[in-house]
């Protein structure tokens, strides 16, 4: 089950207006746990009100640099990224998870590769881990990067950027981007198809491109995917990081049961499925959530049937279920509500289940 | 979580996802429902074979038997970890079901899914002797390959490298199997062959599933799903009928 582990603030750097760059160090008996390949993401879990939300962030270091750092950028109205620009302080401690994450390639340290690489907005955390340590640790390889923004004075990273640029002239190019304010036609607006066409017939090679790094908001994930296969790269050769989370914000409350408590051992019960919704009536006992909605020939989810996998998982909206077994949902899931539906049994006579959350 | 209507908007324009976070519920059910479904097989299959290794004539046989159980267990294992990022719990999951069980030989499930673990149908079925073991092997081999390739596509880009790295490997047993099966043939066993390719045949077929569903259209939206079941199951007869075409020429 997902480990925890303390992780100090040790230096809060603003990077932007709306964004900072957090240095974290693991206690000294967790350092190995915190080696990280160029590219993966920490997961963090923090209590708002009492609730507890994950979300995940970049390393932004490379992968010699002896530190542990992550770049968030504040999102209107949302809870972590917020907190974190907002209201942490050097010397409080977060809690995360060890390193995750595919969004990288082996280094080769003797071959001499061509890396694309592109990023929008926030987007550049993962790049900016993979662009150092390819620096470092690849000596013949060169990185094209394109970085969009929205203006110049939300890049984060310029100067980190600059620093990587002069030290490494031969072999590192950055085009920036920018939405607003930029004097030259191609280096302004968003990254459309045409203007991807641009940009791949002047400025960036990309038949002698090796591999392309995209992370960024999905149009642009989609659009420059689109237009490197045009432009001849091998699908197999892009590598994507999708930021978009699904992840629930805070959660309502769940509302009441209503009803007694017995009426006659029989629930009535709601299921929601891919946006419809059935009433079932089931039995309080002998049958679970998931087998009452399968015999009513709804297509429900599931694989173990053993409360392992949570391939059954959904949600209570309404009343009170109890579970038989729980291997594999964390307390803060059971919290929200959620449940493993081929181990939940109705206890009031009326519930909402929804799967679709 | 208004960025769940963009997340399905990019997904059925081709997008990818890469990590557990970006998952819509439904979509996380039904992408841990299909590796749960892989993972079963794997280590249902590796388990039915396992029995079969020392039924092997010599030494090179029981060497591939012994392969094809190893990097069956493994390529479980490392599906298995996906779904571990999504919470499955994995340590358990290893033993919640017992691989090794088989129905009787005559039993016939046709295409209803038997209560219990997520393998495919064909894999409650005993093999029966080292001929036996080959010809499934082929036939099943042969299955496993079109699945594969189908599912390499995929949107959940850690699942979609998982089965690029595993296809090659799956591709090297379906290899030793027909290598097995001509040797068998040669060797004289040739209508023994015949017998249970006729045997496993419609139950390999079986296991592509039925026509095109709801949930395939769904599957297809989430890209998870590329090519309808008919078009596997398709290329999947063309490949039998050219392998027992060369073998028993
Ligand atoms: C693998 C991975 C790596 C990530 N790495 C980074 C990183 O290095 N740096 C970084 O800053 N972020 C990163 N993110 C995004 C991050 O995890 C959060 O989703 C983001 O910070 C918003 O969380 P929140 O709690 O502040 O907002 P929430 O409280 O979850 O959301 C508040 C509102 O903002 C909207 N919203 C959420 N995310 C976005 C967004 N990206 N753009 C616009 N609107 C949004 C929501 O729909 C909601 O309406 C990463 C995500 C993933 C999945
Ligand atoms: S089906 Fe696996 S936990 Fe319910």
């Amino acid at each position: 089950m997902a480990k925890f582990y303390p992780l100090k603030v040790a230096d809060i750097r603003r990077e932007t207006r709306d964004s900072v760059v957090l240095t974290l160090q693991p206690s000294a008996d967790a350092t190995d746990e915190f080696e990280f390949v160029q590219g993966q993401y920490l997961t963090f879990r923090h209590k708002f009100d009492g609730e507890e939300l994950r979300r995940s962030y970049s390393v932004c270091s490379g992968i010699s640099d002896g530190t542990l750092r992550v770049g968030i950028k504040k999102v209107d109205g949302g809870w972590f990224s917020s907190f974190a620009n907002d209201d942490l302080k050097v010397g409080d401690t977060l809690e995360a998870m060890t390193p995750m994450g595919n969004f990288h390639s082996s280094l080769k340290p003797d071959e001499a590769r061509h890396y694309l690489g592109f990023a929008g907005g926030s987007g550049i955390t993962p790049l900016v881990s993979i662009i150092k340590t390819v620096m470092d640790k690849e000596p013949k390889s060169t990185f094209t990067l394109v970085y969009g923004n929205r203006s110049a004075n939300s890049i984060m990273f310029r100067e980190e950027l600059e620093d990587l640029k002069n030290s490494h002239m031969e072999r590192l190019n950055v085009i920036h981007i920018l939405e607003t304010e930029a004097d030259i036609d191609l280096f302004s607006g968003i990254l459309t198809p045409d203007k991807c066409d641009d940009l791949f017939g002047r400025w960036v090679n990309v038949k002698g491109a090796d591999l392309a790094f995209i992370c960024g908001p999905e149009p642009m994930m989609l659009t420059i995917a689109a237009a490197l296969k045009k432009h001849g790269m091998d699908e197999a050769a892009i590598k994507f990081e999708l930021f978009a989370s699904a992840q629930p914000g805070k959660a309502k409350k769940r509302a009441a049961p209503k009803g007694g408590s017995d009426a006659g051992g029989i629930c009535k019960a709601t299921i929601i499925l891919d946006g419809v919704r059935r009433e079932i009536e089931m039995k309080k006992h002998g049958q679970s959530v998931l087998d009452a909605a399968i015999s009513d020939s709804l297509d429900a989810p599931f694989a173990c049937k053993a409360g392992v996998c949570s391939t059954c998982r959904a949600k209570v909206i309404e009343g009170e279920t109890e579970m038989e077994a729980n291997y594999a949902l964390e307390d803060y899931e059971v919290e929200r509500g959620y449940v493993l539906t081929c181990q939940c049994y109705p206890l009031s006579d009326k519930i909402v289940i929804d799967y679709d959350q | 979580m208004s960025d769940e209507n963009d997340i399905l908007a990019y997904l059925e324009q081709g997008g990818k996802l890469t990590a557990p976070d970006n998952a819509p519920a439904r979509y996380r059910a039904e992408l841990l429902r299909m590796m749960a479904s892989f993972v079963d097989s794997e280590l249902a299959g590796a388990a039915g074979f396992a029995d079969v290794i020392n039924q092997g004539p010599g030494i090179t046989e029981r060497i591939a038997a012994s392969r094809i159980v190893l990097e069956k267990f493994d390529h479980g294992e490392r599906v298995l970890k996906i779904m571990g990022a999504f919470g499955a719990n994995t340590t358990r999951y290893q033993t919640v079901h017992p691989w090794s069980a088989r129905i009787a030989r005559d039993d016939d499930l046709g295409t209803t899914r038997r209560d219990g673990d997520m393998r495919l149908n064909v894999l409650h079925y005993p093999i029966n002797g080292w001929a036996d073991a080959v010809a499934m092997n082929v036939l099943m081999g042969a299955a496993s390959v079109i699945q594969l390739k189908e599912l390499a596509r995929c949107s959940y880009q850690p699942l979609a490298e998982a089965f690029q790295d595993i296809l090659p490997r799956e591709q090297r047993h379906l290899e030793l199997g027909r290598e097995g099966m001509q040797k068998l043939v040669s060797e004289g066993a040739a209508s023994e062959v015949a017998n249970s390719v006729d045997y496993w045949e419609s139950r390999v077929a079986a296991s592509f599933g039925g026509p095109a569903s709801r949930r395939f259209e769904m599957l297809q939206k989430f890209g998870l799903r590329h090519q309808p079941n008919e078009a596997l199951l398709e290329a999947w007869k063309a490949n039998i009928e050219k392998t027992v075409s060369e073998t028993f020429t």
